[in-house]
């Protein structure tokens, strides 16, 4: 750590300042009152406000070397006696190599001074002594905020990364699949997945986990998810859209909805041979846009073990993004399963 | 080869089943005789026209691939095929079966025909290897549904509705609300695949589910029934071990 007034412009103009009041108002004192000669007070002030606080900046460096829970009592006096000794041992020899010059006549004001300047000398380390280690544990308190801050912003956005909904790679090698069937007896329509799937790819890359995306951005990315599996699925993937015009422009973490479409399709497709039909409603009243995904299941071949990675997932992430808990909601109408997410709004969607 | 092999092909995806009837339309030693577009119909056409080859998709509606295997009466050779199933993989590796990464290219189709006909030639038999490969249990996950065929019907059970589990030689008999259904698996692999919190091995004969317990009852000196909760009030007898695993189910 640097030294606070080196490193501190403020503290040390500060400290200038303190000292030059304390030092004018002795002048004043010692000269209008005491009838003390000007030269002895700009001589004695120079040497207690001037001189001291310029030798006192490097007590610093022993309590900053002199940790306190590192070194017993005992030891850490004698260690500051000692510095005291020699501190005030240099500046009393200054100040009187100073003073030499001037002391010519009988006025012993600055030679009798001695004793007490000694004396002075040692309660002023002290005080400087408690100074320094109230900067010095500010300092470090200070820091410690602040890498504490630090640490917290970095968990939350390795816990939000993790928490984005990835690409199932399920989903991939299956397209993938498609693509490659499509190349031989449909090029044309082979090529038209291959852009679907890299935009839709590139989306899923592109946003951070933190940013924010407009719900009309969003249902842009999921038709387009869903025009994929759509080659897949053929006739048994089913997608209706309720979605109000005005709703379109509030504001979703993206890539939030595909997780959920994803589950819709496991669930809900995947595992009967009827079509299925993924119905998406959603409606905003003021500081919420509250989103709605339905899907059919058959309770018959799979038991819905509640809430699965996915869903936990997609709960986390909000938490974290808004700091409210329950922003999503599930429920299973044992011939459907539905889920309704609710994202406020900065501003009120109307 | 003399003969062409009769081929089936079983696979949900339409575009997944066009190319691979593509990949094998001018095979010289390949007649593809049908396509199944799920487990339920997969069982049915295997057991009536006994294919020599099947191509097996893991994933499908209903029944998985896995599961339609303990099905069959009639094992024909198989290789799967899957997108992405890591515990597929796992069981694949262990237990040495062909099987197709999807998309896959037409020359890695090819050696997998020829290692089928190679085997094939030597009079190899895979049935065993098919069964133990049902048996494995390559993920963390315990199972949630047991799959049974009587005489026409597939059913398909959730473990929840199960009541108890009776072992008869190398079949299992299952007891549901709705009846029983039997089925050719060990009482080993039960104790395995379904959660220890939920069922235990009370007896050499019997896995019964926790919930379905209504009473434990002492018979003898050291010995113990458990009578369930149906209008039977059937009693099932209780081994040593079992009852100490009944205690530490169920905290007494």
């Amino acid at each position: 750590m640097k030294h606070p007034l080196t490193n501190n412009y403020r503290l040390l103009l500060f400290y200038a300042l303190f000292w030059g009041i304390i030092a004018t108002v002795n002048i004043i004192l010692q000269v209008f009152w005491y009838n003390v000669p000007l030269t002895y007070s700009l001589l004695d002030s120079g040497s207690n406000y001037i001189l001291y606080p310029l030798l006192g900046s490097s007590i610093w460096y022993s309590i900053r070397y002199n940790s306190l829970e590192e070194i017993s009592v005992g030891r850490l006096i004698a260690f500051h006696f000692i510095a005291a000794s020699i501190l005030c041992g240099i500046w009393v020899y200054i100040s009187y190599a100073i003073y030499q010059p001037f002391i010519y006549d009988n006025n012993n004001f600055l030679k009798d001074g001695l004793p007490s300047k000694i004396f002075v000398g040692y309660v002023m380390y002290i005080i400087y002594l408690v100074f320094f280690y109230a900067v010095n544990y500010y300092q470090s308190l200070k820091e410690k905020i602040k890498k504490e801050g630090e640490y917290k912003a970095l968990i939350r956005e390795a816990e939000l990364q993790a928490l984005k909904s990835q690409i199932n790679p399920h989903f991939l090698f299956n397209s993938l699949n498609s693509i490659s069937s499509l190349t031989v007896s449909n090029p044309e329509k082979a090529q038209e997945m291959v852009i679907n799937l890299s935009t839709f790819m590139r989306y899923s890359l592109m946003h951070n986990e933190k940013e924010m995306v407009s719900f009309s951005r969003e249902l842009e990315n999921i038709k387009l998810y869903l025009s994929i599996e759509k080659v897949r699925f053929g006739k048994k993937l089913n997608a209706e859209f309720e979605i109000d015009a005005h709703c379109l422009e509030a504001e979703i973490p993206n890539m939030i909805l595909q997780p959920l479409f994803e589950n819709a399709i496991k669930y809900g497709v995947y595992e009967t041979t009827d079509q299925v039909t993924i119905t998406t409603t959603c409606e905003c009243d003021g500081p919420y846009l509250k989103i709605s995904i339905r899907n059919d299941y058959d309770s018959n071949s799979i038991k819905r073990r509640g809430e699965g990675i996915g869903l936990r997932n997609i709960r986390k992430r909000m938490e974290i993004i808004y700091n409210q808990p329950d922003l999503i909601k599930i429920n299973d109408h044992k011939t459907s399963f539905e889920v309704q997410l609710i994202i406020p709004q900065k501003q009120p969607v109307s | 080869m003399s003969e062409k092999l009769q081929t089936l092909i079983i696979e949900d995806e339409e575009l997944a089943r066009n190319l691979l009837r593509s990949y094998l339309k001018d095979h010289p030693d390949i007649e593809v005789i049908g396509e199944c577009e799920n487990g339920f119909e997969g069982v049915k056409t295997i057991n009536e026209k006994k294919p020599d080859l099947v191509f097996l998709d893991i994933q499908m509606p209903k029944i998985t691939g896995f599961e339609m295997i303990e099905l069959l009466d009639f094992k024909p050779q198989i290789i799967f095929t899957t997108a992405y199933d890591q515990y597929a993989l796992k069981a694949f590796e262990m237990n040495a079966v062909d099987y197709l990464l999807k998309p896959f290219s037409k020359d890695r189709m090819l050696s997998a025909i020829e290692k089928v006909q190679h085997r094939i030639q030597i009079g190899e038999d895979t049935s065993e290897k098919l069964e133990e490969l049902t048996n494995l249990r390559p993920g963390e996950d315990f199972i949630d549904r047991v799959v049974v065929k009587d005489r026409h019907k597939i059913h398909i059970i959730t473990v929840d509705k199960i009541r108890y589990i009776e072992s008869l030689d190398d079949y299992v008999m299952i007891y549901t609300n709705d009846g029983r259904h039997m089925k050719q698996k060990t009482m080993k692999y039960f104790e395995n695949n379904l959660d220890p919190k939920n069922f235990i091995r009370i007896h050499r004969s019997y896995i019964v589910q926790v919930d379905n317990i209504a009473e434990i009852q002492q018979y003898e000196k050291e010995s113990y029934i458990v009578i369930l909760k149906d209008t039977a009030k059937t009693k099932l007898k209780v081994s040593k071990t079992g009852y100490k695993k009944i205690k530490e189910v169920l905290h007494f």
